[in-house]
C-alpha cells in the first residue's frame, strides 16, 4: 500500500547508501588488518610458524673400526640399546599403576623398583637414562613390557676382539663413543662419523612430514688400520707378560719397529688391562709406557758413542782401547768396568760393555759431538707417532759440563729415553744410519729417512753389537737361531730422590738380520725383583723370541748359515 | 521501476526466476571453497563428496525458493516464525547435547538446528511487521519490532549459541534500521548497547565465553590454553605472506596446529595458501554478493522485499565480518562458520535459502511494474 511513497523515499534511499559505505569500511579493515598479518609483519609470523615446524633432526653414525695392518679388527663397534624414561610421559600417563611391569623392568636392569621409580619421579625432566648399552636380549624384554614412558634408543657399544694385548694401545672409549685412550682417543675425529642433519617439518604430533634440506651431510666413520701386526703383538705381549711375571718386575715395554718403514709393528706394555671390563680402575694399569714412561737408558747407547767417536775420526773402526786397570779417575769420581780388560778393541768394548773405554770415547768425542748423535736419533724429541701422551724423554740441558757428567753420557746416564726412542734409535743403526718417522698408522708407502750416520760406519757398529749375543757377550741370550742378531744390553739403576737405588732397568736393545736388518726391538723390564736383574738375563729372552716370531711371521730370509738345523725349522715353523 | 526492458524480463534467467549475476558470485564462492576446504579437510574426498551433496540440496532449495513470489512469504512469515520459536523452546526442553550446547533437535530422520530456522524466520517476520504500518515506523512499532528480534535471539543465547543469536539479533536490527528508526533512535539504541556491554559481561555471558574476549585482547597470554586458537590462526594467515604457499602447501593448517580448520577456521587455511593476494580476491568476491545484494535491495518494490532483502545480505555481510574479524584477531571467538566455505550443512543450506528469497524479490517484480 505504501510502496509508492516509499520507493523513491530518499531518506531510505541514502540509508543504503550509509550501510553500503559501512559495508565498504568493514571490508577496507578486514583486507587491511590482512595485509597487516601477511604484508607488514608476516615475517615474525613466518617465523613462528616455521618454530612451530622445522626441526632439525639427527642422524646416527657408527664409529669407525680399528684394525692391524692385515685387516684384524682390534676396536668394533656393535649394536645396542639404551633403556630410558620420559618422566613427563611416565607422570602424564600414569605410568606406575602398571606395577608388575615395573617390578620386572627392575629386575631385568639389575636394580630395585624403588630407586628405578625415584630416578623417573620428577615430571619436569624430559629424559633419563635408566640403564646404557642393554644386550638385545634385555631389549627386546624390555620392548614386550610397553611400560608407557619407557623407551628405547639405538646406540653402539666399543667392543675389542684383542682385549689386554694392545689395550694400550688402541685405547677405549666412554659410553658415549668418546674416545679417552690410546688411538681411540688421538684419532677420535677420523674415527667418529659425523651424523647427517636433516632439517625436516613436524607436524603437531611430532611426525615428520617432509624433508626440507639436508643441512650437514653424513660423514661416514673413517675406519683406521694400524700399522701394528696383532701376531707379533701377541708374541710381544705374551713373553713380556711372562717376562715381568717371572722377574716379579714392576711393569715392561716391547716396542718392535720396522727398520725399513719406521711402522710400529708391535707395542705391548705390562701390567695391561681389559678394555671389555673396566669396572676395576687402577691407573697404573692403563699407561701406554712405550711411549709416555722414560728411563735411562745405560749401556744401550754405548753403540752410539762409538758411532759418535768413528763419525768424528776420533777413532777407526780397528782402533784399541785401553781399559787398564778397569776403572779411571775423572776429576774427583771414578768411573768402573765389572773387571779390567786390558786393552781391548771397538767389539770387545761393546761386548763386554766397557764403561771406561767409551768414557774415554766421550771425552774425545765432546759434549756437543755426543749430544748430537743422541739428537740424530731422535732422543728428546716427539716420535711423531701423534699419540696423546707421549713423551720426548729428557736430554740434559746445562751450561757448564764437567767431564764425569760427560763420560757418564756415554754409558747411558743422565738423559732419558723412552722405549720407543731406544727402539728408533736401534732401527736407525739397524738401516745403516737412516733415521726414519715412526708410524702407528700403516703407510702406504715408507717414510723418507734421513741419512744421519755413514752408512759403513753405522754397519760397522752392527757387525761389532753382533758380538753381544755370541759367546762372551753380555746378550747371549738374545740370539734368535737362525738369524745374525746385533743387539746391546743395559741394565741401569733407577734414579731416586738424592742418588740412585737398588731398582734397575733391564733393557735389551737389537736389530736382525745383521745382513739386512728388517726389525728393531727395544724390551724394557722395570724394577725386576729377582736376583737376576741384568738386561742380558731378563729383557734379552723376550727379544729373542719376539724377534724369532716377528722374523718368521713377515718370512724374513735367515742369514746365519752356521747353524742349519735351526734354520730348516725357522723357516717352516710359523706358529711359535 | 520500468526500467528493464522487455527482453530482459523475457530472458531465461527472468522466467526461472534467477538472477545470474548474484548466482555467478556465488558458485564463484562456493566452487573456490570447495578448493580450500580439500586442503583444510587432508584431502579429504569423503568430506567433500558430504559437502558437495549439501551444496546440491543447498542449491535445489534455493532454486525452489526463488520461485516463490515475495507476496507468499509475507502471508507465511508468522506461521514460519512462530514455529520456529516453539522449536527453540523445545531444543531447550528436550534438545541434544553437542559440544558443550543444546542446539539440536532431534526429529528422528534428521537432526537439525531450529536456531538456523531463525536467521531467516526473524528477517521475514519483522520485514512483514514493519512493512504492515506506516513508514517510518513509529516509536511502538519500532518497540515490537525490537521484541521480535530479540525472543529468538535470547532463547538462542541460552542454548547457548553466541555466534547465532548475534547473527539473528543483527538480522532484526538491520530491519529496523532500514525501515527508517529515526537517528534520535539509533544514537539511542547504541547507547543502551553501549550500558549493555557491562550487563552482558557480568550477568549473561559464560566464563567460557569472557575467557574469549580477555584472549582476543592478549592472545600470548595464555599461548596452550584459550589464546591457542587464535595464535595458532593469525600465524597460519601471516605465515602466508604475499603470495600464499600454494595450495595444500600450509603448514599451520595441513600440519594439525590450526584448530578446527575445515570449519570455522578455514579462512586461516585459505589465506596461508594463497596469500594476501587470494585473501583481497576472496574479499573482492565476498563485496561483490553483498553489493549485489543491496542493489537488490534497493531495487526491491515493496518495503516488505526492500527490507527482507537488506537483512537477508546485511546478516551475509556480518557472517562475512564476524568470521573473518574473529579468525584475523579482530573479534572474539564466535563460533561463526565462513559463508559458503565453511564445512557444515546447515548454515549453507540457510544462506542459499536466503539466496534464494532475495532472487525472488528480485525477479518477480513485473507484477508490479506493469
Amino acid at each position: 500500500m505504501n510502496s509508492k511513497a516509499n520507493k523513491h523515499g530518499l531518506f531510505i534511499h541514502w540509508r543504503f547508501v550509509l550501510v553500503m559505505a559501512v559495508v565498504c569500511l568493514v571490508f577496507t579493515a578486514l583486507v587491511s588488518r590482512a595485509a597487516y598479518i601477511q604484508v607488514i609483519a608476516p615475517d615474525m609470523l613466518i617465523e613462528q610458524g616455521d618454530l612451530r615446524s622445522i626441526r632439525t633432526k639427527t642422524g646416527y653414525a657408527e664409529r669407525g673400526v680399528i684394525t692391524d695392518r692385515l685387516g684384524n679388527e682390534l676396536a668394533v663397534s656393535v649394536p645396542v640399546r639404551a633403556v630410558w624414561a620420559d618422566p613427563k610421559h611416565v607422570a602424564d600417563q600414569h605410568s606406575f599403576e602398571n606395577k608388575e611391569a615395573w617390578v620386572a623392568l627392575a629386575k631385568v636392569l639389575d636394580t630395585d623398583v624403588d630407586s628405578l621409580q625415584q630416578r623417573v619421579s620428577n615430571p619436569k625432566r624430559r629424559f633419563v637414562y635408566l640403564q646404557r648399552q642393554v644386550s638385545a636380549a634385555v631389549a627386546g624384554y624390555v620392548e614386550k613390557l610397553k611400560i608407557k614412558g619407557v623407551y628405547l634408543k639405538p646406540e653402539s657399544r666399543r667392543f675389542y676382539p684383542t682385549g689386554e694385548v694392545s689395550a694400550h694401545l688402541v685405547g677405549f672409549t666412554n659410553i658415549d663413543d668418546n674416545g679417552l685412550e690410546g688411538i681411540e682417543r688421538s684419532y677420535d675425529d677420523w674415527l667418529t662419523g659425523e651424523p647427517g642433519k636433516r632439517k625436516v617439518r613436524k607436524d603437531r604430533l611430532g611426525r615428520v612430514v617432509e624433508d626440507l634440506a639436508v643441512i650437514h651431510q653424513a660423514k661416514q666413520a673413517q675406519n683406521i688400520a694400524l700399522s701394528i701386526d696383532q701376531r707379533i703383538q701377541a708374541i710381544a705381549y705374551r713373553e713380556l707378560k711372562k717376562a715381568v711375571a717371572d722377574t716379579q718386575a714392576t711393569s715392561g715395554s716391547v716396542v718392535v719397529l720396522d727398520i725399513d718403514t719406521g711402522e710400529v709393528l708391535a707395542m705391548a706394555n705390562s701390567p695391561s688391562f681389559n678394555p671389555n671390563n673396566r669396572n676395576e680402575f687402577q691407573s697404573y694399569r692403563y699407561r701406554n709406557r712405550a711411549i709416555t714412561d722414560s728411563y735411562e737408558p745405560g749401556s744401550t747407547v754405548k753403540p752410539l758413542s762409538v758411532i759418535a767417536a768413528l763419525e768424528r775420526d776420533h777413532i777407526g773402526a780397528t782402533s784399541m782401547i785401553n781399559t787398564n786397570p778397569g776403572w779411571m779417575q775423572i776429576g774427583g769420581r771414578r768411573v768402573r768396568d765389572s773387571r779390567n780388560y786390558g786393552e781391548i778393541s771397538l767389539t770387545k768394548v761393546i761386548q763386554k760393555s766397557s764403561n771406561v773405554a767409551t768414557s774415554q770415547l766421550a771425552l774425545k768425542v765432546g759434549v756437543e759431538g755426543m749430544l748430537d748423535t743422541f739428537y740424530d736419533v731422535g732422543f728428546g724429541n716427539d716420535s711423531g707417532l701423534g699419540l696423546v701422551g707421549e713423551s720426548g724423554g729428557q736430554m740434559p740441558q746445562r751450561r757448564r759440563w764437567s767431564d764425569f757428567e760427560l763420560a757418564t753420557l756415554s754409558f747411558g746416564y743422565g738423559l732419558m729415553v723412552t722405549p720407543l726412542q731406544l727402539a728408533q734409535a736401534y732401527a736407525t743403526m739397524g738401516s745403516g744410519g737412516v733415521f726414519r718417522p715412526t708410524s702407528i698408522i700403516k703407510l702406504q708407502q715408507a717414510a723418507t729417512g734421513e741419512r744421519v750416520f755413514e752408512q759403513n760406519k753405522a754397519q760397522a757398529v752392527l757387525e761389532m753389537m753382533e758380538s753381544v749375543i755370541q759367546d762372551g757377550g753380555t746378550g747371549q741370550k738374545a740370539a734368535v737361531p737362525g738369524y745374525r742378531v746385533a743387539g746391546k744390553t743395559g741394565t741401569s739403576r733407577k734414579a731416586v730422590r738424592g742418588g740412585y737405588g737398588d731398582d734397575y732397568v733391564a733393557i735389551f736393545a737389537g736389530v736382525a738380520p745383521v745382513s739386512n736388518p728388517k726389525l728393531a726391538i727395544a724390551v724394557f723390564v722395570n724394577e725386576p725383583k729377582n736376583d737376576r736383574y741384568y738386561g742380558g738375563d731378563v729383557a734379552a729372552p723376550v727379544f729373542s723370541k719376539v724377534m724369532q716370531g716377528g722374523l718368521q711371521y713377515l718370512n724374513v730370509a735367515p742369514d746365519d748359515n752356521n747353524s742349519k738345523v735351526v734354520q730348516l725349522n725357522g723357516g717352516s715353523n710359523g706358529n711359535t | 521501476m520500468g526500467n528493464y526492458s522487455q527482453e530482459q524480463k523475457n530472458s531465461l534467467w527472468w522466467r526461472l526466476h534467477l538472477d545470474w549475476p548474484l548466482l555467478l558470485g556465488l558458485v564463484t564462492l562456493i566452487g573456490l571453497g570447495l578448493f580450500v576446504l580439500y586442503s583444510a579437510s587432508g584431502e579429504s574426498s569423503a568430506m567433500l563428496n558430504r559437502q558437495f551433496v549439501r551444496i546440491s540440496l543447498a542449491l535445489v532449495v534455493m532454486f525452489v525458493l526463488a520461485q516463490i513470489p515475495p507476496d507468499v512469504y509475507m502471508r507465511w512469515a508468522p506461521l514460519f516464525f512462530f514455529s520456529g520459536l516453539l522449536m527453540l523452546i523445545a531444543v531447550l526442553v528436550v534438545g541434544d547435547v553437542g559440544k558443550g550446547a543444546q542446539r539440536w533437535l532431534d526429529l528422528g530422520v534428521i537432526r537439525f538446528q531450529p536456531s538456523e530456522i531463525m536467521k531467516l524466520a526473524v528477517p521475514l517476520m519483522v520485514a512483514r511487521y514493519i512493512s504492515q504500518h506506516p513508514l517510518p515506523p513509529s516509536f511502538k512499532h519500532l518497540c515490537v519490532g525490537a521484541a521480535i528480534a530479540i525472543g529468538p535471539t535470547l532463547l538462542i543465547a541460552k542454548q547457548p549459541d553466541l555466534g547465532t543469536s548475534l547473527l539473528v539479533a543483527a538480522s532484526g536490527i538491520f530491519a529496523l534500521f532500514l525501515a527508517g528508526m529515526s537517528w534520535r533512535l539509533v544514537a539511542a539504541a547504541g547507547g543502551l548497547v553501549a550500558a549493555f556491554i557491562p550487563l552482558l559481561w557480568f550477568f549473561l555471558m559464560r566464563d567460557y565465553q569472557r575467557q574469549r574476549v580477555l584472549t582476543l585482547l592478549n592472545p600470548e597470554s595464555d599461548p596452550l590454553g584459550a589464546g591457542y586458537h587464535i595464535i595458532q590462526s593469525k600465524i597460519a594467515i601471516g605465515s602466508g605472506g604475499f603470495t600464499g604457499k600454494g595450495w595444500l602447501q600450509g603448514t599451520q593448517s595441513q600440519l594439525d596446529f590450526l584448530p578446527e580448520r575445515h570449519t570455522d577456521f578455514i579462512f586461516a587455511v585459505f589465506a596461508e595458501e594463497f596469500g594476501f593476494i587470494g585473501v583481497v580476491l576472496l574479499m573482492c568476491l565476498y563485496f561483490y554478493i553483498i553489493g549485489r545484494g543491496l542493489f537488490i535491495a534497493t531495487q526491491a518494490q515493496t518495503a516488505f522485499g526492500r527490507l527482507l532483502a537488506g537483512c537477508i545480505i546485511l546478516t551475509f555481510f556480518v557472517y562475512v565480518f564476524v568470521n573473518i574479524g574473529m579468525v584475523s584477531g579482530l573479534l572474539p571467538v564466535v563460533g561463526v562458520p565462513l559463508p559458503l566455505v565453511s564445512y557444515g550443512g546447515t548454515s549453507i543450506v540457510t544462506l542459499m535459502a536466503g539466496f534464494g528469497i532475495l532472487m525472488s524479490v528480485h525477479t518477480h517484480k513485473r507484477l508490479y511494474a506493469q
